[in-house]
């Protein structure tokens, strides 16, 4: 099964970076749609059956906790899973929005396996297919 | 609070840009060619800017190598988006080492050019040696 997965984050080279790990984790992966806020991940789910979301969570336009409000009310897009991909670190912050059913969090700076760590937890070992070594992988 | 300052630019570097740093006391002559200066704004209790300025070199060699790539591909906008973004994690990785108290927000992180040089940060200063590079890290007060 080919998984579609949204990049949600302000930055084009950290998406850029994202995409890359992602293509090296082995998944699956059938389209990798981007979007710099909420407010345009939206959009693309509106047009688009997404698998998993990767989300930065301090972005302009709609924020992290706003577009996962959004998407917990919505009764087609409530289950999708969610990680928070972010260098947001306090509790305070982050409590609320791991409440509201983000499936996991990933803080900034990372390895590249932590991503596929992640996937795997959610997803499921086998969904990892063609897996290649990513410690220490010079991109 | 330098301590953790010092501390969160070895992480973001070694894990994101494969770079290693070398922690330098004081120089005799800074760089005078054309840089990248990244900075958040920090708000809340204290309130100041945290970033870097990173000669025009190393910021494309910290995008190569961040992106995967030659540095001859990377473009301008990404090595200013990438700059923005050393400066985004550094920031929140200081941040989350300095459990800073009370409330504060940090906000999006902007970049400007420099040309002629960096000039010297009135705040609290780091020095670097990155790839033969000096790179400056800075806490800035701000009113």
């Amino acid at each position: 099964m080919a998984y579609n997965v949204l990049i949600v984050d302000d930055s084009a080279t950290m998406r850029a970076l994202v995409r890359k790990i992602l293509a090296m984790s082995g998944f699956d992966l059938g389209g990798c749609f981007e979007s710099a806020n909420g407010r345009e991940a939206l959009k693309i789910l509106e047009k688009h059956w997404i698998d998993l979301i990767l989300s930065d969570v301090h972005m302009p336009e709609m924020d992290g906790a706003a577009f996962l409000q959004a998407l917990r009310a919505h009764k087609l897009w409530r289950t999708i899973p969610v990680v928070l991909i972010t260098t947001e670190s306090r509790q305070e912050v982050l409590t609320p929005i791991l409440r509201q059913g983000a499936q996991g969090y990933i803080k900034k700076p990372f390895q590249p396996e932590v991503i596929r760590n992640q996937l795997v937890s959610i997803l499921g070992e086998a969904a990892a297919t063609n897996v290649r070594e990513l410690e220490g992988c010079d991109f | 609070m330098l301590e953790n300052l010092k501390a969160a630019i070895f992480e973001v570097l070694e894990t994101m840009f494969f770079l290693f740093p070398e922690s330098l006391e004081e120089v005799g002559e800074e760089s005078t060619g054309e840089a990248l200066r990244a900075w958040v704004p920090v708000t809340g209790s204290r309130s100041y800017h945290a970033g870097l300025t990173v000669p025009m070199p190393l910021a494309q060699k910290m995008a190569a190598n961040f992106l995967g790539c030659r540095e001859e591909e990377v473009t301008s906008q990404e090595m200013e988006d990438i700059v923005r973004e050393a400066a985004n994690m550094v920031t929140g990785n200081f941040l989350s080492r300095e459990q800073v108290p009370g409330a504060f927000r940090p906000e999006a992180p902007r970049s400007e050019r420099i040309a002629g040089g960096a000039p010297r940060s009135p705040g609290h200063r780091l020095l670097f040696m990155v790839d033969d590079h000096l790179m400056e890290v800075f806490l800035e007060r701000i009113a």
